[in-house]
């Protein structure tokens, strides 16, 4: 690099450098502004609205049972309904003011998104004098996940649904900048995977181990979309696989100590005794009397037995199990078509973004709702051993629903600068 | 293989050219683009498609499985139990009818955790502490010993032994109490388990956990022994075992309900309607043609005389109406109680139980199971025997339709029969001469009922056999019916020995039921009806389902063959060798019967009657099996059974409503009521006596009016019986001595009665040659008021067995 001094600027020339840099910076904000006005995208949009009406509507009749007999709902049976409504509303409005944004507005804040995400992370779990022994974390059936929302009463988020926002953008951001050093081991492997790490030591903490595998899925796709070295998605496959083999399959967990009996529910449900059925297989039992019930057609809409306090977290982690149950086979598939199809069509989007940080933003969203899709119904249905995880656009949770929407209209932001096909 | 020059790994290389921002740009594009399809297509197809896999192996391979826990856990069922039929007897008294009865059993693992839970609950408050007016929760022994002691108290139990079971903390079901009544017991234990039962002693507030009710049904008998065998008796878990109860199980038991309602986790009715009953149906009632009244008398008929006759093996006695085959009543000895089938009822067979078998191996004893068993056997149905004389009544009527015999007929008894290489003996071994065929009947000759036979032939005969359905199972609605035994033709026609022997009942078994459906075909006008003691089958509202009325199987004999067979057999009584069974008043038919029981020298002696002779309505066949030798009297079926024939019948014609016609020889026999005649002169008071139709009277005293009378007046003696006149003189108020008067004439007998202050009532045969007193209803020394009633039953006692 030469380091050629220059003579200092005339007054004039300063000026009209200044003006130069006006000239281009307008018209690039204009050019942008210009992309940013393109239609969005109706496919992603309607799939997407498709989903919310029906997790609505599925939610509605999931949750009135237990609403109905739950003293923290008022015994109101549309307690629950009205509540995912209100943030629905929210949600919706959120979608469409992000839609609005011209989506390079997020490179500029992801470092202070990806900041706000730990700094929460790191609140979440701080030690202070509360019952549960925390500074501000709220606990629910002992693990310390939310926080409570300043002004808004009793209103709770996850942090941890936060973070996902938060690395999203922000390893959208930073792979599309690192271009093809994303194939080096320090910038572009280790970088990310120590900040991945970090974010996900934070939420097994919680303890959200649910919430970390989600969080770690999103940082590897975007990691392996963005372009690093063959070789380590290999050994992350490998690694996965491996530890995935050792986990399920062999008796390493019980040998080390740890209470296996997700792992030994997941391979025998109506094993064991009664005592331990009730203890352990619960959940999973009663996830799968309640699909086993719906058979081809199902039992119809708002005709769930299973949902009368016999499946637990009913209108939320297992709110699938009452699709299936109410709806069949066949409308459980019709709604699994749906989801690939918006997320068929949200990587399509990625493929065709006008620039990187577009595909990538897309590609974390598009991860988010998939993974969270897949994990959910796998546990729903034992593919996997349990755990607790949501199923976007139907199980109960407001801000999630909310931030999902938001995501959502990111995608839909993207979407508005993909150039229009040219004519033939 | 031909050379082939080793392709170039890379057959051209894009030309250099410098690295530009823009190439670096485009590359990681293309890098992101090309990532992004191998992320659509695991994320959008492959795992859909597992998940979907999943779901399809789910809902469509484990679909009923799961449904099936499903409705398990989601639905409630209870089952509604049918209401057991009520069996009646032709009259519409009750013989078995089911009352709700309830079971009361321990759930002593919920209880020990429940317990727990209390110790757990108390030590909670009192941690916290207990505030004034709050009580503490009371303690796990607490409980226990609240559900010990009311229980105890409820069901009359030790609390020691609810304790006992209540210790058995890994069980789930301790029966406390079966078959506890439900309106005295039951539902003073419902009532201390339910939540409000603070009256009957649920002091916790809540229900009872751990104690339980089940609702059955207890089956009553009311009548006891009576008609046992035909009745039966319920099995484990309440099907029928056996009689009646097992054969029409299906009808009584009806069909058990279910009711079926949806109920969310916690236990609760759901709001919706997902309920269903299905109703349980009552079971049917039966209606038999058994008459209660006419069972009893028979079944006393069957006690008494195995009691004076020490018979070993018991007796069985069947009544029939002739016109249908409807069975009256129909009786085994020894029997069982209904009501407690598996106890040993006869004392004879109880005191059996344990002791060293006869003809068993060495140290084998009689077991309660093989009295059980012997007690259950019905000698009428399930056992067969050679039936003897009384079965000649069906060579008579074979004899007669064959037209090979007539009234006219007669007969030579030298006291024996040359058969083939045989010497075959008549009862009278100095044989009865010339005889007529009524006379050859009332002798009961065995040489002429052979030669009867051989006239008929063995072609013939076997068919009669058949035609009568002696060889096949009568069909009848009873448990168990036993397998005749016959020769085949061909050994049957090889010989004229067999066909010798089936003349006079030998050498073949047939049940006692075979029997008497075939002499009934012999009197009735030749029809062989189908025996059968259920009448009706009524549903529960009392309208009758199904009626079995006369099953006719075919006709036999003749109407003429019959009405000369009833002819003869009523001379049998009247003159021949049954006169003990005759009865005053009624025109009897009958034939007696001593059969050898193969070569084991023991013998069943039995008797067959029917009333009245020229239009029979009722026929009754009583064995008596292996009577004792020693009780004095000759063992004949004449002498045994005959009598209690009579007085079975003389209790069942009255009762069936069938007038007594007395003729000049019976009308002392003859009932009447005493004419009130005290005030009246002695002129007076005889004509007024003459006119009621007392003819024999005797004054004491000397005065001019009668003061008092003996018996008095309105009551019920024979007419032939002598009433005392008191003419100023006192009656005497002590007690009479009651003589002995069996053996007597019927005229000493009366004497003496009268002489005693007695007034004997006189049964059975009637007449001057060889009728002697056999038995005395009140016995001799007995003190009893002056003017009681004295039934003495008249009969013959002859020395020749028939």
């Amino acid at each position: 690099m030469a380091a050629e001094r220059r003579r200092p600027m005339t007054k004039q020339e300063y000026r009209q450098m200044k003006k130069a840099k006006e000239k281009l910076r307008r018209q690039m904000e204009r050019e942008a502004w210009e992309a940013a006005r393109g239609p969005m995208d109706m496919p992603f949009f309607l799939l997407a609205m498709i989903l919310l009406t029906i997790g609505m509507i599925m939610l509605l009749s999931a949750s009135f049972p237990s609403a109905q007999a739950s003293k923290d709902a008022n015994y109101n049976p549309l307690y629950y309904f009205q509540r995912q409504a209100m943030w629905a509303g929210l949600g919706l409005f959120a979608m469409f003011w992000v839609s609005k944004i011209n989506y390079h507005r997020f490179e500029g804040m992801a470092k202070l998104g990806i900041y706000i995400s730990v700094i929460l992370l790191v609140l979440v779990i701080l030690p202070g004098p509360k019952e549960n022994g925390k500074l501000l974390g709220i606990s629910h059936n002992g693990a310390t996940r939310w926080l409570g929302i300043p002004g808004m009463g009793t209103m709770q988020f996850q942090p941890s649904e936060v973070a996902k926002v938060g690395l999203i953008v922000f390893f959208a951001q930073s792979i599309s900048k690192k271009r093809e050093k994303m194939k080096t081991l320090r910038e572009g492997f280790l970088y990310h995977v120590v900040i991945l790490i970090l974010m996900c030591l934070l939420t097994v903490i919680e303890p959200h181990f649910s919430g970390a595998i989600l969080i770690f899925g999103i940082g590897a796709a975007m990691m392996v979309v963005g372009g690093i070295h063959w070789g380590w998605i290999a050994a992350g496959i490998t690694g996965v696989l491996g530890a995935g083999y050792l986990v399920l399959f062999t008796d390493l967990m019980q040998k080390i100590g740890y209470n296996a009996a997700r792992i030994t529910v997941w391979r025998d449900p109506f094993g064991g005794d009664l005592e331990f059925q009730r203890r352990y297989a619960w959940q999973t039992i009663q996830s799968l009397i309640t699909i086993g019930s719906g058979g081809l057609l199902g039992v119809g809409l708002g005709k769930s037995r299973q949902k009368f306090m016999f499946l637990p977290e009913e209108h939320n982690d297992f709110i699938f199990a009452v699709v299936v149950e109410e709806l069949g086979l066949v409308g459980a598939a019709l709604i699994m078509i749906l989801f690939a199809l918006l997320i068929i069509r949200g990587f399509w989007l990625a493929i065709n973004a006008r620039d990187r940080f577009g595909s990538l933003l897309v590609v974390g969203v598009t991860v988010q709702i998939a993974l969270q899709a897949f994990l959910n119904m796998a546990v729903v249905t034992n593919l996997i051993p349990n755990t607790g995880i949501s199923l976007p656009f139907f199980s109960y949770g407001g801000t999630a629903l909310a931030i999902q929407l938001a995501e959502v209209g990111m995608v839909l932001s993207v979407s508005r600068q993909i150039p229009a096909p040219k004519a033939k | 293989m031909a050379y082939q020059a080793p392709r170039p790994r890379k057959p051209q290389k894009a030309p250099r050219r410098p690295k530009l921002p823009a190439d670096s740009a485009k590359k990681a594009k293309q890098i992101i683009q090309r990532r992004t399809i191998y992320l659509l297509l695991l994320f959008g197809v492959v795992t859909f498609l597992a998940v979907f896999a999943k779901a399809y192996d789910l809902t469509m391979n484990q679909g009923d499985e799961l449904k099936a826990r499903a409705s398990q856990q989601q639905t409630r069922s209870t089952t509604i139990t049918a209401s057991r039929g009520t069996i009646y007897d032709r009259n519409g008294t009750i013989l078995a009818i089911s009352a709700m009865a309830d079971t009361v059993f321990l759930d002593p693992k919920v209880i020990q955790e429940y317990a727990a839970e209390l110790d757990v609950k108390r030590a909670e408050a009192l941690a916290k502490g207990v505030k004034s007016g709050e009580t503490l929760p009371m303690t796990g022994q607490e409980y226990k010993d609240l559900i010990a002691s009311k229980l105890a108290q409820l069901l009359g139990l030790q609390e020691r032994d609810v304790y006992e079971k209540m210790e058995r903390t890994q069980s789930r079901y301790e029966v406390l109490a079966t078959k506890a009544d439900k309106d005295t017991v039951g539902d003073k234990v419902r009532q201390f388990i339910s939540k409000d039962g603070v009256e009957a002693g649920n002091t916790t507030g809540k229900a009872i956990q751990g104690v339980h009710l089940q609702s059955d049904a207890k089956r009553y008998y009311p009548y006891g022994s009576l008609a046992a065998h035909v009745i039966g008796f319920l099995g484990p878990e309440d099907h029928g075992a056996y009689g009646l109860e097992a054969i029409y199980e299906k009808d009584l038991s009806g069909k058990t309900g279910l009711a079926v309602t949806a109920k969310d986790a916690t236990g609760s009715e759901l709001m919706f309607q997902y309920g269903q009953v299905y109703d349980a149906e009552d079971g049917k009632n039966l209606q038999l043609t058994i008459d209660t009244n006419i069972q009893s008398y028979l079944e006393q008929g069957l006690a008494d005389m195995i009691e004076q006759f020490h018979a070993a093996n018991g007796a069985q006695g069947i009544v029939m109406d002739p016109r249908n085959g409807a069975i009256l009543a129909i009786a085994s000895n020894p029997t069982y109680d209904v009501n407690h089938p598996r106890e040993i009822y006869d004392s004879a067979l109880q005191q059996l139980v344990g002791t060293p078998k006869e003809g068993g191996a060495e140290g084998e004893t009689v077991t309660l199971e093989e009295m059980q068993l012997k007690q259950w056997r019905s000698k009428a149905v399930n056992d067969t025997y050679e039936p003897g004389s009384t079965y000649k009544v069906l060579t008579l009527a074979m004899g007669l339709e064959e037209g090979k015999v007539n009234l006219n007929s007669t007969f030579y008894c030298s006291g024996g029969l040359d058969v083939d290489d045989w010497y075959i003996k008549c009862n009278n071994i100095y044989g009865h001469k010339n005889q007529s065929l009524k006379e050859a009947v009332g002798h009961s000759c065995n040489p002429a009922f052979m030669n009867i036979a051989f006239s008929v032939g063995a072609r013939r005969y076997y068919d009669y056999l058949d035609a009568f359905g002696l060889f096949d199972a009568t069909g009848v609605d009873l448990q168990g019916e036993g397998t005749s035994i016959f020769a085949p033709y061909k050994t049957f026609s090889q010989t004229r020995t067999d066909l010798a022997s089936y003349s006079f009942g030998q050498k073949f078994n047939i049940t006692p039921i075979q029997l008497i459906t075939a002499q009934a075909a012999c009197i009735n006008g030749g029809y062989l009806y189908q025996p059968h003691v259920v009448e009706k089958k009524l549903d529960s509202d009392g309208n009758v389902v199904e009626q079995f009325d006369a099953t006719p199987i075919r006709q036999v004999i003749s109407e003429e063959t019959s009405a000369t067979v009833r002819e003869i057999l009523e001379y049998v009584v009247e003159k021949g060798g049954g006169k003990n069974g005759q009865v005053a008043g009624y025109r009897v038919g009958g034939k007696t019967g001593t059969a050898d029981k193969g070569n084991t020298g023991d013998v069943i002696v039995s008797f067959l009657s029917f009333a009245p002779a020229d239009d029979p309505q009722v026929i009754m066949l009583l064995t008596l099996d292996t009577p004792s030798r020693s009780t004095g009297t000759y063992v004949s079926g004449g002498n045994m059974v005959g009598p209690t024939a009579s007085a079975i019948m003389s209790d069942i014609l009255p009762y069936l409503g069938i007038s007594p016609q007395y003729s000049d020889d019976t009308k002392a026999a003859a009932d009447l009521t005493v004419p009130y005649v005290v005030g009246e002169t002695k002129d007076g008071a005889a004509a007024k006596l003459n006119e009621y139709g007392f003819t024999s009277y005797r004054t004491v005293g000397g005065g001019d009016t009668v003061t008092d009378q003996t018996p008095v007046g309105g009551a019920i003696i024979p007419a032939g019986a002598e009433i005392i006149l008191y003419m100023g003189e006192e009656k005497p108020s002590g007690l009479c001595t009651v003589p002995n008067v069996v053996g007597m004439s019927a005229a000493d007998a009366n004497s003496a009665m009268s002489n005693a202050g007695l007034i004997m009532k006189s049964t059975g045969a009637t007449g001057t040659k060889g009728i002697k007193a056999i038995s005395q209803s009140t016995p001799e020394g007995t003190q009893v008021p002056a003017g009681t009633v004295v039934t003495v039953q008249m009969g013959q006692t002859a020395t020749t067995s028939d």
